[in-house]
């Protein structure tokens, strides 16, 4: 038994340095956890390698998993003792959350096991602003009664405020204070709901972090359905905000009933 | 000599455990860049076919990709410009039309991204995705 215990630990042993020697590029490390701050438009990840091995190494390709995602080396060809990096830019667009990201690299490492490596980005995005619903609507004929949407503000973002504007004059939208910290109450109301109409609601927080950023919300009233849908919850109270039609949005177009 | 072919059998078991194990420990706090989709959210290229006009394609793969081609009366609805294609098709939804959100290929998980969001932020009922993507619908029209 003793001796079994010992053939097969030496075994492993020689297994594990066998392929120690032959593993050229050694990387530092092959994921990076990223917190990119609020509005960011793209997060970087620095995968730092060393060609330990005796013979040059060289890049085949680099490739990430998403289109949203540029890799680059730093060099195609890695000598012995050289040290590089494998850079991974995420640029962010509209994404919210954890977001995880692949770029695969291919060397001519003639060990098939070391000729590919998967590195992984993983960022975290937290948003300016949460929006829920994105959508409000009211089915033709429906009584037009205010419905809401949550805007829940992030805590860093300083947020004391929010401007509504509708695409449209047949909605009018008024904001006041949630029931929780940093959250808004968006009251959206048509003014009649006997004709089509869409609208996009455009939430402009007064943020000092990224006075650039909105948000965009839809409310429409629906052509006549053969099927009558769920409408979201009515609001209860709300204060009187004004509501300013946005030249710079083009007015909507009412859904036709083949949509 | 059965007895010590188990016995090895046995060590080799429990020492292809250590690295497993580790791993498992290492590894606890990582995502999956593939989130799981439950069957019912899924649908066949021929499902969706079956469905006929009561189905609204969305496009969630990047501009670009969608430009070259598209399965035919898709809106285009990426994460690279969410704000600005968000209204577009919310626009052009309806709440009898099934919504059915397709990326480049089962590889792909924009569209299970972009499903999610109308789901939980426009709280849209009857979206679904479409299983195989772009390079599955293709397929089916060889």
């Amino acid at each position: 038994m003793n001796t079994d215990f010992l053939k097969l630990i030496g075994i492993a042993a020689l297994t594990a340095l066998a392929q120690g020697a032959r593993a050229e590029l050694k990387w530092e490390q092959t994921s990076v956890d990223l917190k990119p701050a609020l509005g960011d438009k793209q997060a970087v990840a620095h995968f730092k390698y060393e060609n330990i091995g005796k013979t040059p190494v060289h890049f085949k390709s680099v490739h990430a998993s998403c289109g949203c995602t540029a890799a680059q080396t730093q060099n195609e060809k890695v000598g012995p003792g050289e040290k590089g990096e494998v850079t991974a830019t995420f640029n962010i667009g509209g994404r919210t959350g954890t977001q995880v990201k692949t770029v695969t690299v291919q060397t001519d490492d003639p060990d098939p096991s070391h000729a590919t490596t998967m590195l992984t980005l993983k960022a975290v995005i937290t948003p300016l602003l949460e929006i829920q619903p994105t959508l409000v609507f009211w089915q033709s004929g429906e009584e037009p009664k205010p419905k809401i949407i949550t805007a829940k503000a992030n805590k860093d973002a300083a947020i004391k405020k929010l401007d509504v504007t509708s695409s449209v004059p047949d909605f009018t939208a008024k904001v006041d204070a949630g029931s929780a910290p940093n959250e808004f109450r968006i009251s959206v109301q048509p003014r009649d709901t006997s004709r089509a109409v869409y609208a996009t609601l455009t939430i402009k927080p007064d943020s000092p972090v990224n006075t650039a950023s909105t948000f965009p919300a839809a409310a429409r009233v629906m052509p006549p359905a053969p099927t009558p849908a769920t409408a979201s919850t009515p609001a209860t109270k709300s204060t009187l905000s004004t509501i300013r039609r946005d030249p710079a949005i083009p007015a909507a177009t009412a859904a036709s009933p083949g949509h | 000599m059965k007895v010590s072919a188990v016995r090895q059998a046995l060590l080799l078991l429990a020492l292809a455990f250590v690295p497993a194990i580790g791993e498992a420990i290492y590894f606890r706090n990582k995502v999956s860049w593939q989130s799981p989709i439950p069957a019912s959210e899924l649908v066949t290229v021929e499902q969706a076919r079956s469905w006929g006009d009561n189905v609204i394609w969305v496009d969630a793969r990047p501009d670009n990709e969608f430009e070259r081609d598209h399965i035919p009366g898709a809106v285009s609805l990426n994460e690279d410009r969410w704000n600005e294609l968000l209204p577009q098709f919310l626009g052009q939804w309806s709440p009898e039309k099934k919504v059915i959100v397709y990326c480049s290929a089962q590889s792909c998980n924009a569209s299970r991204e972009v499903a999610k969001r109308l789901r939980d932020e426009a709280q849209l009922k009857n979206v679904f995705v479409l299983d195989g993507g772009w390079e599955e619908w293709l397929k089916s029209k060889r």
